[in-house]
């Protein structure tokens, strides 16, 4: 029983068609990494899954339904959470209410556990988000697309820019939520640290799949190759 | 001489709320929302027409306040569907729409009304002692609604719920929208609170001036040099601009004549889009 | 074949030349005054035509220009009565309003391209603030209840012979209007309202153009308003304030502001415009109808009346025919110093540093390679160079020229080309219209652009890439938007070569186009930087490609240059593979 699946996706934009014929499906606990140098389509396939951006083609189930059409905020209701690459937080908002605008008892109880896990960040919550550093900032909506428990969660280059220890950290919570029955979708450049969180593997180029499947830390020297300049 | 100088100092203080309160329902719709509405001075223009209907249906004047608030509610919610949301991110078309909408409401006005002046007979002609000089109590009154509203309006936008999501949906509609939260809705809500805004404004503003058809277009200028020469999104642009606009116009007028304040105001704004399109002041 | 004997030319004009000269024979001398004076507007909204329906940029206070021309030639008339001395000063009566017009738009549009909305509400307030003027100065205006009492225009009787000088300027009008646009620069104007960045990427002062159209909307504007008041004998506020302008608006629109234009505007202020007049007082609803017809045109049906006879047109248009072909003025050869050097260059942007201190100097010819993973500020660098983005600190310099301060179009006349990755065309327009707008660009004078000659333009190099691009001449008469995705992107490559610039900026030329398209592109690429002698940098993420035909890879991260090497040293490089597996330094 697959908790998301996609066949056939593709989409660009404007007129220009970035991603072709991309699929693959995804049961509960998964962690499909998608790989592939710039400019292939990574973050087209999150857009197009997170319902940021229309499809040409192919359709998108989640648990079953089919969600072609569906616009990002009810993709997030029905348990697509997302965590995008750029514009991470709401600049003007204080941490505090970027963590808790979008839900609906205002309370921070969902995130003490990542508290535990990432101190500084309760010391910042009153400060405006627009003020954090970059890798504050991923941290902020990392933690935020986590807390929402959804059965899927879409991670667009989670670790650009975040220091090496609250990379491990990121890593222990993805792995402990999996093992609790969630899947990830994880666009990644960074080979170290998606390796470990590695089941099944896409891997893009000119828009199109080039291999695809079962893939885990044993595969890192050919999934090197398809990175390496 | 006391008195002359406490007097100037309301009409200034007078100008420049009259200012903020016109431009506060496009600060929402523009500022905001970033929709050149060309028919804001018609929502105005409704509101002024709504005691006008009141007056001579025999209903206290007051009732004209809920009556233009609900009035732009309705024509707002029904804009929004058919005009707004089609032409989103094409800030001509929406210009153009708005102007043919404006139009509209303007010549639907006339066919019922007839283009003359309106009048009300209202009661509130009384003067209030300040300072020694005597000043219209509507005025007086008017001067701290607005103080009021923009106060309450502050609050909320920075201290409720649905001012975050507003603010966050005006930062960054994609994330908002990857939350969980439904853009269209509260853009299609701002709208029509933008125009609530305006019709009341235009309510309030009724027993001062004069009511007619064609009266909504000095005030969409007004509203929009404000926005523009003040920053757009926030209150503090707003204040600023209204100060500025309303600063220049007070004293040139009484320097010279209405007609050059009116070109002061208008060489003002022609400079800030030149050199300063952002305004005074910048959004976060 | 000249361009006034094309049917779709001579046909419409002749049409209006019968209907103006039978109007008044069949009709009496009451109906030619009341049609002479639909015309004059008709004018008016024939420049409302030209800004918009061309250029694209909408007029909110178009009376302004018609108030003021009317006053003007009122003014002047009533003086030349007295003293006859005054005559000199009526072309005045066109010239100040082309002259505002002319001033607003340089003004406003010298810096920014995307005021449009904001020049509509800068033209709106002008024609409220003319209403004011005209209200208050009475000493001159008449105030209130106008200027009145002016006399008929020397030779000319209002309610008869009037009538013959108008339809004579009507045609005129039109037949300028239509002269125009069939001229080079009235393709300019259209591509425009298409894609003005396009166009000053090429090297066209965009600014200048725009001006230029609004000089003559003010002059057609002023002109009508010059024989308004002789025709009227009264000039009042009504004549320069908005009511005047939203109707004016109106007219224009719901004639037709299309292909057709200037017979839409006429066919809107005649049409509506009368019509309005007998209407108004009997049928209380009438204006309200009008105005849900504006808003239904300009949602759905943005042609106007005259697209509804378009099809006809069409069928009468004959496809221009092989043409005697001219040979285009040569463009200036490359120099010896064609360097390229970024020192210290710093963009910083919203509290983002873009560039961080970028050193970078480009001094050989050939393709050069620019790399780096996403951020880096490749796109970044050139924006910087093309006037898209303010440069901090630190400079530009192209062959010793720093480029700070410069605007596009000029920067592009220095001889930079630019390749955009989302391929920038001009979509209703054919390509053969865009190959001749890149063969006219920094080539052509301003004289240039108002003969038909120029259309005849050759030069040798689209020659030899049609035999590569077979469908640059199968489907020349093609709108651009109508092509493939691949065939857009090969558009505007060669539209980038036709300038022949010394120094070309591709900024990933083959995004969205298939390997076997790709190869096709970069073949082009290299090939024609070959034998331009040119300097070539190309943003491009397959490497594949880059290793064919780079000379040397240049590979930015984090806003500054990283290494500097050939292909299989940056392969060998530890630094830069740690960049793209995505470690940081």
């Amino acid at each position: 029983m697959s908790v998301l699946s996609f066949e056939g996706l593709g989409g660009g934009y404007g007129d220009t068609q970035v991603l072709s014929a991309v699929g693959a499906s995804l049961g509960p606990g998964a962690g499909l990494g998608v790989i592939g140098r710039n400019g292939v389509g990574k973050s087209t396939l999150v857009r197009l899954l997170a319902g940021a951006l229309p499809t040409i083609a192919g359709t998108v189930r989640l648990g079953g339904s089919v969600i072609d059409g569906w616009p990002a905020h009810r993709r997030q209701r029905a348990g697509l959470a997302t965590m995008p690459q750029e514009r991470l937080v709401f600049d003007p908002l204080t941490v505090r209410e970027n963590l808790t605008l979008h839900r609906r008892e205002r309370t921070l109880a969902p995130y003490e556990a990542m508290f535990e896990v990432f101190p500084r960040l309760k010391e910042r919550l009153a400060l405006p988000a627009g003020r954090l550093s970059g890798g504050e900032k991923k941290i902020v909506a990392f933690v935020r697309a986590l807390a929402d428990a959804a059965p899927v969660t879409l991670l667009d280059e989670p670790s650009e820019g975040v220091q090496p220890e609250n990379l491990q950290r990121m890593a222990a919570l993805i792995g402990a939520r999996r093992e609790a029955g969630a899947s990830f979708v994880i666009v990644e450049q960074n080979l170290h640290f998606l390796l470990p969180l590695l089941q099944q593997v896409l891997v893009l180029d000119h828009g199109r799949v080039v291999r695809s499947g079962p893939a885990g830390p044993q595969d890192r020297e050919t999934l090197t190759q398809h990175l390496r300049v | 001489m006391e008195g002359l100088a406490v007097t100037y100092s309301l009409n200034l203080l007078y100008q420049c709320a009259l200012l903020a309160l016109v431009a506060l329902g496009l600060a929402i719709v523009f500022g905001q929302l970033g929709i050149m509405n060309m028919a804001h001075g018609e929502f105005l223009m409704l509101g002024a027409y709504a005691m006008v209907v009141v007056q001579r249906v025999g209903l206290p004047l007051w009732l004209g306040v809920p009556l233009a608030a609900l009035a732009c509610a309705v024509i707002a919610l029904v804009v929004e569907r058919i005009l707004i949301r089609p032409l989103a991110h094409r800030p001509f078309d929406t210009l153009l729409a708005t102007w043919g909408l404006g139009i509209l409401m303007r010549k639907s006005v006339e066919a019922v009304f007839g283009r003359g002046y309106q009048s009300l007979d209202h009661g509130w002609t009384g003067t209030l002692e300040v300072v020694g000089a005597p000043y219209p109590a509507y005025r007086l009154g008017l001067m701290a609604a607005v103080a009021v509203a923009l106060g309450v309006l502050a609050w909320w936008y920075r201290r409720s719920p649905a001012g975050a999501r507003v603010q966050a949906m005006v930062a960054n509609p994609g994330l908002a929208e990857a939350m969980g939260l439904n853009t269209r809705r509260l853009a299609m809500w701002a709208f029509v609170a933008g125009s609530v805004c305006a019709g009341i404004a235009g309510a309030l503003l009724a027993p001062l001036v004069r009511i007619e058809p064609a009266m909504g277009m000095d005030w969409l200028l007004a509203s929009f040099f404000v926005l523009v020469v003040g920053g757009l999104g926030t209150l503090g642009g707003l204040l600023a601009g209204a100060a500025l606009i309303g600063g220049t116009q007070v004293a040139v007028s009484s320097a010279l004549d209405a007609t050059w304040g009116t070109v002061a105001v208008l060489l003002l704004a022609i400079l800030f889009l030149w050199r300063r399109p952002n305004g005074l002041v910048a959004r976060a | 074949m000249a361009w006034w004997r094309a049917p779709e030319v001579f046909g419409p004009w002749l049409l209006l030349a019968a209907a103006l000269v039978a109007a008044p024979t069949l009709g009496d001398d009451y109906l030619a005054y009341q049609l002479g004076l639909y015309l004059l507007y008709g004018l008016v909204a024939q420049g409302i035509a030209l800004t918009w329906g061309r250029c694209g940029f909408l007029p909110l206070g178009q009376a302004l220009f018609f108030g003021l021309g009317a006053y003007v030639s009122g003014l002047v008339l009533k003086a030349a009565e007295v003293h006859s001395a005054w005559w000199a000063a009526w072309p005045l009566a066109v010239a100040l309003p082309a002259g505002l017009d002319w001033g607003l738009a340089r003004v406003l549009f010298a810096r920014r391209s995307e005021s449009g909305p904001f020049f509509s509400l800068i033209t709106l307030a002008l024609a409220m603030l003319g209403f004011q003027f005209a209200n208050q100065w009475s000493s001159v205006t008449g105030g209130f209840n106008g200027l009145g009492g002016i006399p008929d225009l020397p030779g000319f009787d209002r309610y008869t012979t009037l009538y013959w000088l108008i339809a004579g300027i009507v045609l005129a009008a039109t037949a300028g209007w239509v002269w125009l646009d069939r001229m080079p620069l009235g393709t300019l104007w259209r591509a425009v309202a298409e894609q003005e960045n396009r166009l000053q990427f090429f090297g066209f002062a965009t600014d200048r153009l725009k001006a230029l159209a609004f000089g003559l909307s003010g002059a057609l504007g002023g002109l009508a308003g010059a024989i308004y008041a002789p025709h009227q004998g009264l000039v009042t506020p009504q004549a320069t304030g908005f009511q005047l302008s939203a109707e004016l608006l109106i007219w224009a629109a719901v004639g037709g502001r299309g292909n057709s234009s200037p017979y839409g505007a006429l066919l809107g202020a005649v049409g509506i415009g009368w019509l309005s007049a007998t209407l108004r007082q009997s049928f209380v609803y009438w204006e309200v109808m009008v105005a849900l017809l504006f808003i239904v045109v300009v949602l759905r049906h943005p042609g106007g009346a005259v697209a509804l006879a378009a099809p006809l047109w069409r069928q009468l248009a004959r496809r221009n025919g092989d043409e005697p072909a001219v040979a285009a003025p040569a463009m200036p050869g490359g120099t010896d110093d064609e360097t390229l050097a970024f020192e210290g260059v710093r963009v910083q942007q919203s509290g983002v540093t873009i560039l961080d201190g970028l050193d970078l100097v480009i001094s050989t010819r050939g393709v050069h390679g620019l790399i780096g993973p996403n951020g880096a500020g490749k796109t970044s660098s050139f924006n910087a160079m093309s006037a898209r983005l303010p440069v901090t600190a630190g400079s530009i310099r192209w062959r010793g020229r720093c480029l700070a301060g410069l605007t596009a179009d000029a920067v592009a006349r220095l001889g930079i080309g630019r390749k955009s990755q989302i391929p920038s065309i001009f979509p209703t327009m054919s390509v053969r219209d865009h190959l001749r707008i890149a063969i006219w660009a920094q080539r052509a004078s301003g004289l240039d652009l108002l003969r038909g000659r120029t259309q005849r333009w050759r030069t040798p190099l689209p020659d030899t890439l049609t035999a590569e691009l077979p469908f640059l001449s199968t489907q020349a008469d093609r709108a651009a938007g109508e092509l493939s995705q691949g065939q857009r992107q090969m558009l505007e490559l060669v539209l980038t070569f036709l300038t022949e610039p010394r120094l070309l900026l591709l900024d990933e030329p083959c995004a969205g186009l298939s390997t076997h398209e790709t190869a096709q592109q970069l073949a082009l690429i290299e090939r024609t930087v070959a034998s331009l002698r040119a300097t070539a940098l190309l943003i491009e993420h397959d490497f594949a490609a880059v290793e064919r035909m780079a000379t040397q890879v240049h590979v930015l991260h984090q806003g500054r240059l990283l290494v500097i090497g050939t292909l299989a040293e940056l392969q060998a490089d530890e630094a830069v593979q740690r960049v793209y597996a995505g470690g940081r330094k």
